[in-house]
């Protein structure tokens, strides 16, 4: 009884450091807020912040359909690709990530216990078992929604216009092609100045930094 | 007009065998044919493989044979002879047809009145035209060969130059049109301690009367340049190809009496011949680049020179590059002009520069070489890039000179991805570009909610976050091990707990409970430690596996039910003795 106690006690102070970790802090988003900054950036004519900020306040709000489809409405609009998500992405990001992150720790805690108490308690085994089944789904849950947004983190959008595609990291590098102004790449290395980025067509270069704004800002990435 | 046969010749044998080719005419008009005939003088000619020359076609007319009598001895020779006909108007440039014969020029005009076309190769680069009329001078100062078919001059300054200058120099080679055949090379300088660069590759022509006989003056402009200090007498060598009379002059003209060509051709005597053409040498005084004064970044420039610069852009974002670009114009030496430009100024990220050269004139000698160096600016706010430098010689005045440009004052803004959560600049435009553009329009904004993250992370993969469930999977992982390990302890102490409610009910005196509570423990202890259901638990069953022990622990579940259903009550004494067997049962069980 004392260990129960003190397991709990831990578990409670660790929901209060992990909650303390959620708290705003400076800079705060909020999908809102993002999307309607994007939105902004839409009417001023500047397509490249636009989807920057759509693509942000996506990560915060997979489900509104409001960003899908301004989303949606710009890239088509510079006859940009659509970026098509396969079910396993749909259903991976029914919810929001904060929650999804919730789920995971009660899916841990679910079938953490269930473990421990039927070891305890063993007349009662189908009770643990299917609290066990339940804590493993919840894990299997949040680690398809991670590997579903993992690579969004290394993900990028032009902002600049007619952005060069080159062949080395040096501002006289051979260009190889242009990137559209609200293209989405994706980040797979970084020299000084410049990022090798690959678009969506496979197609892969070098990249001035400053061309680029990533979609989960860089400071945030620790 | 003349009708010279020009060849250029790009690597002369002195000792080869004579095999040549002519053509007639060298110069023609548009729907006319030239004659092109290969002939050999010391072996039969078979087919040979007809030239592919962009412009023109060929085709073999037929072969012919000749034999001459040259003092009495028989000279057989074998021509094949070919139709050129050309498709478009230019200078072509047709090789030889065979390892021995040298290439030919033919001329296409497209009319008879566009004159001569300047030399140029297979149609390409035409130079500027000759003078219309030909040019009367005085043969003073030349010196021609024996015949004075033809003479090559070299024009250089008569002042002392530096080493490493590139100094003008003209050559001029003139040559008699009928008597010189073909100009088998390029004139080259003789001596090993001179460069002569960028020969122009299209000479200007003049035609001159020169001691009343017409001259085809070609002039090539170039760059001299010493590579030591000292003395020298240059001179500058042509090989050409004229036309020599190998008989005495009064049988030539005997021969040119008797007309007819058979005879004509029997007593023929012309026969050509490779000469090479020499100038007078020209004496020059090479001096050495002073030691004193010379700068720390000099790079061996010399020349006269100015020098700018500017960027391609004085306001711009941080992260963008800007082109700076140092101008160095004049006349000199503009190869071995060069600037490591900026190397390393603070707040700036530099790039190794590049530099390209534009000329002003066909020699390279005059023009402007451009620097170009890409720097990042990594501090916002208004920066200034410094001036640069250049050092160079400069032969006028003798002394090495410091050229420098003034610094340039440029704005850096913020990075576009930095001001990415900052509302846009600028008026806000309720009518939209975007939205404009298909008149659907986008959604409205969203009322703001005090929902707010700290990061665009998702929570799962922040570290402060996943401690959590990595402190909830490690206690729990703990406590199952703690299970595993001591299953007896915690038996031990649910056993400590039922005896301890048994014995207070013992000490209550309340007979009756004791033996159905007792019942029910021992139950319980044998389910959990045989692993089978309460009621499966049968007096057979305890007979099996109790062995001894069962007569006593069948009487007690006995009494039991006799307290249950009776509410008869064993003494005090009995109820201890029962304890005392409960207890030593219980505590088997959890022993094993």
């Amino acid at each position: 009884m004392k260990h129960l106690s003190m397991a709990a006690l831990i578990i409670a102070l660790g929901f209060l450091v992990a909650d303390a970790g959620a708290q705003p802090a400076d800079p705060a988003y909020s999908a809102a807020g993002l999307y309607n900054l994007a939105n902004s950036y839409a009417r001023a004519g500047k397509p490249g912040m636009a989807v920057l900020n759509y693509e942000r306040a996506a990560l915060l709000a997979p489900t509104d359909p409001d960003i899908q489809a301004n989303l949606n409405f710009i890239r088509s609009s510079l006859h940009l690709p659509q970026q098509d998500e396969g079910g396993f992405s749909r259903v991976a990001r029914l919810v929001s990530p904060k929650i999804v992150a919730w789920i995971g720790v009660l899916g841990v805690l679910a079938a953490g216990t269930s473990l421990l108490l039927g070891k305890m308690f063993p007349r009662r085994r189908a009770v643990w078992i299917a609290g066990l089944c339940l804590g493993i789904a919840g894990i299997g849950f949040t680690v398809c929604n991670a590997i579903v947004l993992e690579p969004r983190i290394h993900e990028a959008v032009v902002i600049a216009a007619a952005t060069p595609i080159r062949a080395t990291p040096v501002p006289m590098g051979d260009p190889l092609a242009q990137l559209s102004e609200a293209e989405t790449v994706t980040i797979t290395a970084g020299h000084e100045d410049f990022v090798l980025v690959r678009t969506a067509s496979g197609h892969s270069g070098w990249v001035a930094r400053a061309d680029l704004a990533d979609v989960v800002p860089r400071r945030s990435v620790r | 007009m003349i009708a010279v046969c020009i060849a250029v010749s790009t690597s002369a044998v002195a000792d080869a065998p004579l095999a040549y080719q002519t053509i007639q005419p060298s110069k023609i008009v548009m729907g006319e044919s030239a004659i092109l005939r290969v002939t050999s003088l010391d072996s039969e000619l078979q087919n040979v493989r007809l030239p592919e020359v962009s412009g023109l076609a060929f085709e073999v007319l037929g072969h012919t044979r000749q034999m001459e009598f040259i003092n009495g001895t028989a000279s057989e020779s074998s021509s094949i002879v070919i139709r050129v006909t050309p498709q478009i108007a230019g200078i072509f440039s047709i090789p030889g047809l065979t390892p021995k014969s040298q290439p030919l020029i033919l001329e296409v005009n497209t009319d008879r009145n566009s004159g001569n076309l300047p030399l140029t190769l297979n149609g390409k680069a035409p130079s500027p035209p000759p003078a219309p009329t030909p040019k009367t001078g005085n043969a003073a100062g030349i010196h021609f060969v024996a015949d004075g078919s033809a003479f090559v001059q070299l024009k250089m300054p008569k002042r002392a130059v530096y080493v490493g200058e590139s100094v003008p120099v003209d050559i001029e080679v003139g040559v008699r049109p009928g008597v010189v055949t073909s100009l088998n090379g390029l004139p080259t300088i003789k001596g090993g301690d001179f460069t002569l660069n960028n020969l122009s590759r299209q000479p200007e022509r003049q035609e001159q009367i020169l001691d009343g006989k017409p001259f085809l003056t070609m002039t090539w402009h170039s760059v001299l340049a010493a590579v030591k200090p000292g003395d020298f007498s240059l001179t500058v060598d042509t090989p050409i190809t004229v036309k020599i009379s190998s008989r005495p002059s009064e049988d030539e003209a005997f021969a040119n009496l008797l007309g007819g060509p058979f005879l004509q051709n029997f007593y023929s005597s012309i026969v050509p011949k490779e000469v090479t053409v020499t100038s007078q040498p020209s004496d020059l005084h090479v001096l050495a680049l002073p030691a004193n004064g010379r700068p720390a970044d000099f790079s061996g420039a010399v020349g006269a020179f100015k020098v700018s610069s500017d960027v391609s852009a004085v306001q711009m974002t941080a992260g963008d590059p800007v082109t700076l670009r140092m101008h160095v114009s004049g006349a000199g030496n503009f190869d071995r002009v060069d600037s490591p430009m900026l190397d390393r100024i603070d707040h700036w990220k530099t790039y190794p520069p590049k530099s390209s050269f534009s000329s002003t004139d066909p020699i390279g000698y005059k023009g402007e070489k451009t620097f170009e160096q890409p720097l990042i600016a990594a501090q916002t706010g208004e920066q200034t890039i410094p001036g640069l430098s250049f050092s160079y010689f400069d032969p006028e005045t003798r002394r090495y000179q410091r050229a420098q440009t003034e610094p340039i004052k440029v704005t850096i803004d913020a990075s576009r991805a930095d001001n990415s959560l900052k509302e846009p600049s600028g008026p806000a435009n309720p009518v939209t570009r975007l939205a404009g553009r298909t008149g659907v329009g986008l959604r409205p904004d969203h009322v703001l909610a005090q929902n707010f993250a700290a990061s665009l992370i998702p929570l799962y993969l922040q570290p402060r976050f996943l401690a959590l469930p990595a402190t909830l999977a490690l206690l729990l992982a703990a406590g199952l091990l703690v299970l595993q390990r001591a299953p007896r302890r915690v038996a031990s102490k649910a056993t400590e707990r039922a005896l301890a409610h048994l014995g207070a009910v013992a000490r209550s005196g309340d007979s009756s409970t004791f033996f159905v509570t007792a019942r029910q423990l021992l139950l319980q202890a044998f389910s959990e430690r045989w692993r089978m259901p309460l009621e499966k638990i049968t007096a057979a069953e305890l007979d099996t596996r109790l062995g001894n022990d069962a007569e006593d622990i069948g009487r007690l579940f006995a009494l039991a039910d006799e307290a249950k259903y009776s509410g008869r009550a064993a003494d005090g004494a009995d109820v201890a003795q029962w304890l005392q067997i409960v207890s030593r049962q219980l505590i088997q069980e959890t022993s094993i």
